[in-house]
Order: structure tokens, then sequence, then C-alpha cells
């Protein structure tokens, strides 16, 4: 740093609600600034990496969606001590893969998960419905370097921001084949960009997990699906997958 | 400009040796799409047989050889409470084979805006410099809209140019460099019946056009349809996904953004291509946007591409390849835009005066 | 093994020569510094309101102190390391060859990390960039400068100007609006800028409070105030986008003619040389042909105001 800026180290803690913890184990990744990344938190709590527990913390990572009574109740604790709470990664964000289970009865859901077990399980919520929430990180998993980014930003005291333009830059960035080329449905031209375009890059359609982009054209990209012939039912299980597009079409 | 005629043979032989000795790209297939009709882009090559040169045309132009999709400005290192700025102009010599008249256009109207200008770019210089061009002409596909650009034949901008004129490639060659390379293969001065053979080839180029777009009065034509409903109705189609100017030979506009390093140490500025299509580009501090509109940002394409900006003489930009148009899963493309535009006004026309004829 | 006959050499682009050689094409200033900037010290920092700050800085460089010079209306960029640069104009006298002053609203991203460096800090700066207000040709005549807000900050270097070549101008109006009192910019000025450089000052606030003794109500309420011949009259006008409007079509209605009115556009330029075209105004840049225009190509210009 140089005159004139000055930080501190962020008292950051992290924790995991409904998820794969995936999106935590994003923040050892990373190698190469691995060390670099980590002289910049002070981590109060975190089980994945440490066992030592402190409860004070300013920066509270939240992972996963929230589905059972007790869960909200230590969200809510968590939301009492934190000064910046984070919806980290596409669970937290939107409710992620686990909305799925909205779709189907509980019971049904308990007797074919769990057989023969008594199990606490609720409709899955994403962070917001429960607590306030400063910050969003989407992704699943988060990106890395998205992630690095923020946290920097966050120590220097600068402004934090995802790009309000969709996948769709960043998939041309690298000059991939358009996906709808090959004859798929993919969600880039509606998905908030920041992931580098990953999974077209890898030829795989974009499920939006990073959820949508600012002012997307909803309408002309259902009327251009439509036109091009390609499966509706196809492209409501993607629009669904994250129920990261909730409310911005008829499902 | 001289001109020589080589081979096919030899002209292979030649490729090769550039490319063996040469960081070189040129058109690959890398896919085919779901009708099978192949796709091609412009990757890295390593002998002439990896270069497909009969390919159509890449999806994405070689535009990024020169304006990359991102590239770093300025660095900055931070020492003892204070900071240093660096700045370099990274370019290594580059082969760049097959480009078409349209492309090496869009370059042409590169160097007007980034180095004939007020201002001009140090870091495109570098990277144009050292780029050595070899242009190739093509029979035109049927939505290339170049020939009513003037883009389908191009005389400067390119190292070496090769015509297909049969048995051999009539070369066109521009550059000390092309020629004293040129030297150690077998060519010759073209005969009176190349010559011709050459004139045949750019007439059935010329010919085989099949999209037309008039633009004659196009600039003033957009300035008077500023705010016509033309807008709004493509502009409801419109994605904001900014595929069109990211795939153009010639869209150049950018952002800058300036990013610290994770260990605090130093900050790169970087420069990032955008298009005038995606929703924070006319954005200011404090969140006021210029074009809050999806028309509004359409529009300004349109008044780039085809009106032109003051900084290079309010020349149009647009070369004809309508890359944008086969990218656009929207469908908009420059034809349909324009002559909705011409529409407008015509039947408006006829309104006027059939009016004083019924009398 | 590379046959050194087929390769191609690499050309390097050297910086220093690249930028002697590169030509001032419009003689707006004498230094051309395009990419690198110029390292200045924060030598003062004064805050005007909650909003707002004045920042004094100072090139460290003597050679480069000396040939940076720029006009009345022009910009610069403003770079703090790590966070990004900004586009600012330039508050101060031109005369004044040692301090720069830009004034300086926490708005967006770059402005607030500004607000929390302390004076002693190293900044760069690019430019001038842009036109400028043409101060000769409005000697010898009325001047209305008539600022909204922050607009006051590019009007400040006209007006020192002026204030230095008092006896050149007949008379001189400020006409100064803002939302509330407290956001009132450099009062502590007005008495210097009244009493001795005898330039009329008009205020007026939108929403008064308590202390405030003036008149309320917004800015075009301030022409009723003040009579001028308009064929012998400069009007310049800085401020949000939503003024121009009513300010321009007043004016226009008083009878100033419009290549006498100037306005100084804001946008959010990326480059400052009319590469980005993030700036853009119909088909011309902001930060190139503008940020001062006169009122008739601003007409003409769509989206301009």
């Amino acid at each position: 740093m140089h005159k004139g800026t000055t930080f501190e180290k962020l008292k950051i803690a992290s924790f995991d609600f409904t998820c794969c913890e995936g999106c935590q184990l994003q923040l050892a990744n990373r190698e190469s600034t691995l060390t670099d990344f980590l002289d910049l938190l002070d981590i109060r709590n975190f089980r994945e990496i440490s066992s030592e527990q402190h409860n004070d913390y300013d920066i509270a990572l939240i992972e996963g969606s929230i589905s059972r009574p007790d869960e909200v109740e230590r969200l809510q604790a968590i939301r009492r001590q934190a000064k910046t709470l984070v919806a980290f990664g596409t669970c937290a964000c939107f409710g992620g893969v686990n909305s799925l289970k909205n779709r189907f009865s509980l019971n049904e859901l308990a007797v074919e998960v769990y057989p023969g077990m008594e199990v606490e399980t609720g409709l899955v919520k994403k962070i917001s419905e429960v607590v306030k929430v400063d910050l969003s990180i989407p992704g699943c998993p988060v990106n890395k370097e998205e992630v690095e980014r923020i946290v920097v930003s966050l120590v220097t005291g600068s402004q934090v921001t995802l790009p309000k333009y969709p996948v769709c830059i960043e998939c041309k960035a690298q000059i991939n084949t358009c996906l709808f080329d090959l004859g798929e449905i993919c969600l880039g031209p509606i998905t908030r960009a920041g992931c580098n375009a990953v999974c077209t890059t890898g030829k795989t359609p974009c499920l939006g997990c990073r959820g949508p982009a600012e002012e997307i054209n909803m309408a002309a990209f259902l009327e251009l699906v439509k036109e091009r012939g390609l499966s509706e039912n196809d492209l409501r299980e993607k629009l669904a997958f994250y129920n990261a597009f909730e409310g911005l079409y008829q499902p | 400009m001289i001109y020589k005629v080589i081979s096919k043979a030899e002209f292979k032989r030649f490729i090769d040796a550039l490319v063996r000795n040469n960081s070189s790209f040129g058109p690959r297939q890398v896919d085919s799409d779901f009708r099978g009709k192949a796709l091609y882009q412009f990757l890295p090559v390593a002998s002439f047989d990896d270069i497909a040169l009969d390919y159509t045309a890449t999806s994405s132009s070689a535009k990024h050889f020169f304006l990359p999709f991102r590239e770093e400005l300025s660095r900055f290192i931070f020492h003892d409470e204070d900071w240093e700025q660096q700045i370099t102009y990274d370019a290594n010599p580059i082969v760049l084979i097959g480009l078409r008249p349209c492309d090496i256009s869009a370059l042409n109207i590169l160097d007007d805006v980034l180095l004939n200008g007020h201002y001009p770019s140090p870091y495109y210089l570098a990277k144009r410099k050292n780029t050595f061009v070899i242009g190739m002409d093509h029979l035109p596909l049927p939505d290339c809209f170049c020939k009513s650009m003037n883009h389908h034949i191009v005389s400067s901008g390119f190292n070496l140019f090769c015509s297909d004129i049969g048995e051999e490639y009539y070369l066109s060659i521009n550059s000390s460099k092309a020629f004293n390379f040129l030297k150690e293969f077998d060519t010759r001065d073209p005969l009176d019946e190349e010559n011709c053979r050459l004139a045949e080839r750019r007439k059935l180029i010329s010919n085989s056009f099949l999209t037309e777009i008039d633009v004659t009065g196009l600039p003033s034509i957009l300035d008077i349809e500023f705010d016509s409903p033309v807008w709004e109705k493509w502009g409801n189609k419109c994605l904001n996904c900014g595929t069109c100017a990211m795939v153009c030979p010639s869209c150049y506009c950018y952002s800058v953004e300036e990013s610290m390093e994770t260990n605090l140490n130093g900050a790169v500025r970087q420069k990032k291509l955008y298009s005038c299509n995606l929703v924070d580009f006319a954005e200011v501090a404090g969140g006021h946007n210029f074009r809050p509109k999806n028309g509004d940002r359409l529009k300004y394409r349109y008044y780039h591409q085809h009106r032109g900006f003051a900084e290079n003489d309010n020349q149009q930009i647009c070369v004809g390849c309508n890359r944008c148009g086969r990218a656009c899963l929207s469908d908009i493309n420059p034809k349909n835009v324009i002559n909705d535009l011409r529409m407008e006004k015509e039947s408006c026309l006829t309104n006027v005066l059939s009016s004083p004829c019924r009398r | 093994m590379l046959d050194k006959r087929f390769v191609i050499p690499l050309q390097e682009i050297n910086r220093e020569a690249f930028a002697s050689s590169i030509p001032d094409f419009n003689h707006r200033s004498e230094i051309m510094k395009t990419d690198m900037g110029y390292k200045c010290t924060i030598t003062n920092i004064v805050r005007l309101t909650e909003q707002e700050k004045l920042f004094q800085l100072r090139i460290i460089d003597n050679r480069e102190r000396d040939i940076f010079k720029f006009k009345p209306g022009q910009f610069l960029m403003l770079e703090l390391p790590g966070y990004g640069e900004v586009p600012i104009s330039i508050s101060s006298s031109n005369s004044n060859h040692e301090f720069i002053e830009l004034c300086i609203r926490k708005a967006g991203h770059v402005t607030s990390a500004l607000f929390t460096v302390d004076e002693g800090s190293h900044v760069a700066i690019r430019g001038p960039f842009g036109s400028s207000f043409p101060m000769d040709e409005m000697a010898g005549h009325n001047v209305l400068l008539i600022a909204g807000g922050l607009g006051v900050a590019p009007l400040r270097a006209p007006l020192f100007w002026i204030n230095e070549h008092r006896d050149r101008f007949l008379n001189v109006h400020l006409l100064y609006g803002v939302k509330e009192p407290s956001q009132l910019l450099f009062t502590y000025q007005f008495d210097e800028w009244e009493l001795i450089n005898h330039i009329t000052l008009h205020a007026i606030v939108e929403h008064p409070t308590g202390e405030w003794q003036g008149k309320s109500g917004i800015i075009t309420e301030l022409f009723d105030d003040i009579s001028i011949d308009p064929e012998n009259t400069y009007a310049v006008v800085c401020g949000p986008p939503v003024m121009f409007k009513c300010v321009c079509n007043y004016l226009d209605k008083l009878g100033i003619p419009m290549n006498r009115m100037f306005v100084s556009l804001e946008r959010r330029m990326h480059c400052g040389m009319g590469k980005c075209c993030r700036c853009m105004v119909g088909s011309t840049f902001t930060c190139v042909d503008g940020p001062v225009f006169n009122y008739w190509s601003v007409m003409n210009l769509k989206e301009a105001i």
C-alpha cells in the first residue's frame, strides 16, 4: 500500500447451512495467491480450515440455503453479530439446486431420501428471505478470483461491484462457438458475467448460477428460444435449475 | 505495390516457412453447427496444413490480435509508502494469414481512429507494427454486404494479398518484408493473361454479392431518424449481450478498470473491450444512465457504425462482414435495421407525394 | 531451429520517442501526456461540505510543473493508484503554476477512496484534456456565469480568469443555485468576489433551512433580479443535466445568441482521448470536442441535454 491508503485485516467468519460446502472450499483454492489472500483475513470462525472458533467477527460469509427451523435461529444470531453479512454462493443468493426440493411434497421427500428416519425439513429459502443481506457473491461455486477481488475491495475500502453485463461478453472473449449454434439452450445471454464463461468454454451450456444480469430482456430471450424451435421444457428446466430467475418468467 | 504470381505448390512452401518460424494464426474449423455448417475461428497454426484456406468466414473477427479483449495499460508498483508507474507496449511479432478484404479494411479504419486521429495509441501501434498480415480474397457469403460498404476490395493495410486465379495466386506485395521473404521462393512477374484472370476474378467476386444495403445518405438519415420508432422495435428484441460488438472487426469502444493486487503491493490498470449495448455503457458516477433503454443503446451502435464519429471524420466504420448479424441470437442485422429505417421514410414519402397526384 | 531468413523481427515502440512525436493537434495545451501520469503531492485538503472537498495538488517534478498549462474549462484525469482514474474539471486559476485545485464530490468508487487519503499522499494526473471557455472572445462583454450545485467547480477557473482581467469585462454576474444552504460551495470566497472583484453574486436555494436569509426557488428565478443587454452578453452554464435545458431556453428567450452561450457537459470519460467512446454525445466526444460546447453545437447533438 502507498501513503494515504491504510488497511486492516477483515475479521471474518464462514458458516455453512444447507449446501455442499464447495463455495467455502474455494476460499482455499487458487494457490498462487493463497498466502497473500489469507494475509488479508483474520479468520475468527471457519470450521473447514480451523478448529479455533471466536464470535467477534465483522464479516460473515453464509454458504447454503435455509431448510430447517434451527438454521433460521443460527442465521439470525449471526446476523446480530455481523456488520456485513455476505450471501456466499448460489444457494445463499438464490436457493440454488436445493430449491428443486420445493417442487415436491415434504413427506414424499422425507420418505424417499431418509426412509424410516425422523427428519425435520422445510421448504428451501434463500438467505435474503430470512435476514438482511449486505452483499451477494453468486456462483456455483463462487469464482475465487472474484472473491479475492471483492475481499481486496473490502480491505481497501473500495466499492464492491459485480459485472452488470451477461456471460456472452466473457464467452465471446474466449472465441467460443455459441452454444445456440450447436443447437443447445444456453442461459449465457441473461446470466450475470464474472465466471469468465467457464462452463460455455467447456462446451457446457450456462445454467445461470450467477443469476440474472442487470435489466435482462427475458421476453426476447424466451421468444428466441421458441423461434429456434428449441425445447421449451429444456428451457424451463434450465431456468429453474438454480432458482435464480424466479419471478422473471412464468414457470 | 509490386505484383507477382506464385504457383500454389510454391505458395505452400512459402507459408510453411513463415508459419514454422513465427508465431502464426490462421482460420481453422472449430465446430459444425446443428445444420452441419462448418464454423471457423482465427487460431494458432503450426503448418500450412493447419490452415483452412477455403474457409468461409470466421465467427469472431481478427480484431483481438490488435485490440485484446483485455489489455494491461499500466502497472503501479507500491513501495516505501510511495508508488511508481510502469508502462510497456508489449507485442511479439505474429503472422496473421487469411484475412478477408473486409477484415483488412476494418484494420485500416482502426488505424484511422487509433493512429491517425488525436492522441495515437501506442498500444495499438505496437501490435499493428508487429503483425504480418496476409490477405486472401474469397467469394462472398450470401449475407455479406461489404460491397455495399465498398470494402470488398482492399488496396492497403496488408503486407501481402493473395488472389486465387486458378493454378496460381496473384500476389499484391505491399511491404519490403514480404518482398524479401518472397525472394527465397519461385515467383515471377504476372503475364498479360494472368492480369486478365485477376480482373475476371475480381469481377466474379463483385458480381457474387446477394445482399445489398442502400447506404447513400445514411449518416443524415440516422441523424433525422434519431427518435424513430424503429429503434424501439429492434431494441425490444435486443438482449443487451454485447455479442455484436465483440465479434465486430471495427468496434473498439472500451472500459478502463483498475484493480489492486491481492498482496496490496501494486495495481494494474486494464482496458476491457466494451459494447455500447451493455446496460452501463453510458452510466456516470452516482448512477445516472444517459441511455437507459435498449433501443437507445442499440441505436448508438448503429449510429457509431453507420454514421461515424468525429474522431475519424464522421466516416462509417462498418465494413459489411455481417458477423454481428450472424452472431445475434435475436436476429438483429444491419440489413434489416437499415432497410427498416429507410422504409419508414420512404413510406411517408409516398404518402406525402401521392396526395397531390390524385388531385 | 528457426530459419532466420523467415523470422519477422520485433519492432519495439519506444515510450519516450513515441510520446515526444505526438503532435499537439489542437494547440489546446503544450503537453501531451497520454498514458503516464504526472505525479503530484496532495498539498492541502479543504472540506467544503458533507459531500465535497477541495484538493490542492502540486506536480512534484519541476520540469513537469513548468510545462503543465491549462485553459479555464479543461479537465484532467486524476489517478489514485489502486483505485482508478476519474475525470475532474480544474477549479483553480490557470495563472497559478504552483498548484492545481480540484473540487471533488464523493460520488463514485474513486472519489470515495480519495476522501480517505491525507495531505502528503501522492496521486497522478493526465491531461489537461478537452476544450475551454473562450475567455478572450468573452472579454469586452457582460458575462453571466450560471452554476447549479457542483457546476460551480468548473466555473471557478473562468471566474478566476475574469477576476485577474477584471477591467476587460463589463458586468459579471454569478448565478448560483443549490438544493440546500449547506451545499453552497466556496462561500468563504463570496465576499472577495463581490467586494474586491465586483462580481454580482446571486444565490438561490431550493429548500431553505432556518438560517437561510436569501432567495429560495429554482435557478431561473434569479433571472428576475438581473437586467442585461443580451446583444452584449456571454453566458456560461454548468450544472446537472436537468438544469441545462431550462436555463438555456430562458437565455434563448432573453435574446442571447446561441453561439455566445456555453455549457460544460459531464459524462464518464474512461480515456480522455476520444478513444473509449464512453463519453459520446451524439457524434462528438465530451472529452475531445467538449466538455465546453456552445449551445448551438449542443442543440445539434442528440441526447446532449
